[in-house]
């Protein structure tokens, strides 16, 4: 196997670009959530109706918000 | 004075069927009368040897000859605990929502070697002050797992989705103040590109920033150069009679192979003979039988030191003692000057 081949086989394959990083901490007016029956993503305005737009299941996850925690290596 | 033999009985550790005996040396002054047991510089360079064994990438095996144990030891330990490397110390998690919690993800991170040639960074004065372009490098991890179209009646994760496996390979270096310049063509980045650090599935993604700093192995482990240092005493094995004809190949295969062969003698008899002790992993397993009593005696040498070091990556194996002498003598220095301080007359 030649050196170049080698050095991308363990780099990322994903052709989708990445969202940036947000770059204020400003929460979003419209949160996308995630309908725990269907997995649809559901942009959710406060004082709409907590109901998946697909589906119609009542449970819906709130994804992890973006936002920077420190950790220790250790 | 004539060189030393491995058969002088000074220099033995013996090796019983129960116990070990002889360990300590006396080559100290008062010990033997009329020998003159002073530490003399000349001698001590006459007697030592220092010779290398075998050298690969990752691993170095040399013998150290006519020190004492104390200072093989602080060699080992110095090896293992002082020689400093460069590891991820801080992690900012961006996002994570892989099934893997941020902690054990950011401890992970930090057990990774990095190649960055540590004596080309400083250690990190302040831990309150904000990272500087000469004590800190920084690495990005970015990564999203998609399903891949058209992959419909797949199996295997690898080809059914995208980046679902999260190597080291995708930690990225970014470049801050002079070190771009500063490592052209040497881009800090892992040993090994192919270690496992997660695994993903569709929607999930990783995004971080790490920090890595140098530090030490009395630190934390993952700062060690080494894996692992250590050293063995040079096995020696003491034919005292023959070995009658009828028990010669229950001798030979009472060791490792290639420790004991079987020659002819003068007189065109075949004679057990030792070929290469240095292979014996002194099983004790010739002192079983009976038939063998009073006719091999196991020892080592004391002062024969075998040192096996294993590179992580970060040093070639060559260049670690060379670094873990320099932090000893630096140490002896640091007592040296206590000592003048302590003796000057004018404080
Ligand atoms: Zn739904």
């Amino acid at each position: 196997m030649s050196e170049s081949q080698q050095d991308t086989r363990w780099q990322s394959q994903n052709p989708n670009p990445m969202a940036p990083r947000p770059s204020t901490f400003k929460a979003p007016d419209v949160l996308n959530y995630l309908c725990a029956d269907c997995g649809a993503e559901n942009g959710i305005k406060s004082g709409e109706n907590i109901r998946c737009k697909e589906c119609g299941h009542r449970v819906l996850y709130k994804p992890r918000t973006y936002r920077i925690v420190q950790f220790e290596a250790r | 004075m004539p060189p030393r033999s491995n058969d002088d009985p000074r220099r033995h550790v013996q090796i019983l069927p129960e116990r070990v005996g002889n360990v300590s040396g006396n080559d100290f002054p008062g010990h033997y009368p009329g020998e003159d047991h002073s530490w003399n510089l000349k001698r001590f360079k006459e007697n030592l040897i220092v010779s290398l064994q075998r050298l690969t990438p990752s691993t170095l095996e040399f013998d150290l000859v006519g020190v004492d144990a104390s200072i093989a030891n602080a060699l080992r330990r110095v090896l293992i605990a002082e020689v400093p490397t460069v590891a991820i110390e801080d992690v900012y998690v961006w996002n994570n929502t892989s099934i893997m919690q941020d902690e054990v993800l950011c401890h992970r991170l930090g057990l990774v070697p990095l190649k960055i040639d540590p004596r080309e960074m400083i250690f990190r004065e302040n831990p309150n002050a904000g990272a500087l372009d000469t004590d800190t490098v920084v690495f990005q991890l970015r990564v999203k797992c998609d399903r891949q179209p058209g992959t419909q009646g797949e199996t295997d994760p690898k080809r059914k989705y995208w980046d679902s496996d999260v190597y080291t390979g995708m930690l990225e270096w970014e470049p801050a103040g002079a070190q771009k310049t500063k490592w052209k063509r040497k881009e800090p980045k892992p040993v090994n590109p192919d270690i496992l650090l997660c695994k993903l599935r569709p929607g999930q993604l990783i995004d971080l920033t790490c920090f890595a700093r140098k530090g030490t192995g009395a630190d934390h482990a993952k700062f060690s150069p080494v894996a692992t240092a250590s050293y063995r005493l040079l096995p020696h094995i003491i034919i005292r009679s023959p070995i009658p004809l009828e028990h010669q190949q229950k001798f030979v295969q009472s060791f490792p192979p290639g420790v004991i062969g079987i020659e002819k003698d003068k007189r065109g008899q075949p004679q057990c003979v030792v070929k290469n002790s240095r292979r014996d992993t002194v099983s004790r397993e010739v002192l079983r039988h009976a038939e063998f009593e009073d006719k091999v005696q196991l020892t080592r040498i004391r002062d024969h030191f075998i040192f096996n070091i294993e590179s992580v990556g970060q040093y070639r194996p060559e260049d670690l003692v060379p670094e873990a002498i320099k932090i000893l003598l630096n140490k002896i220095s640091a007592v040296e000057a206590g000592l003048d301080k302590l003796f000057d007359p004018e404080v």
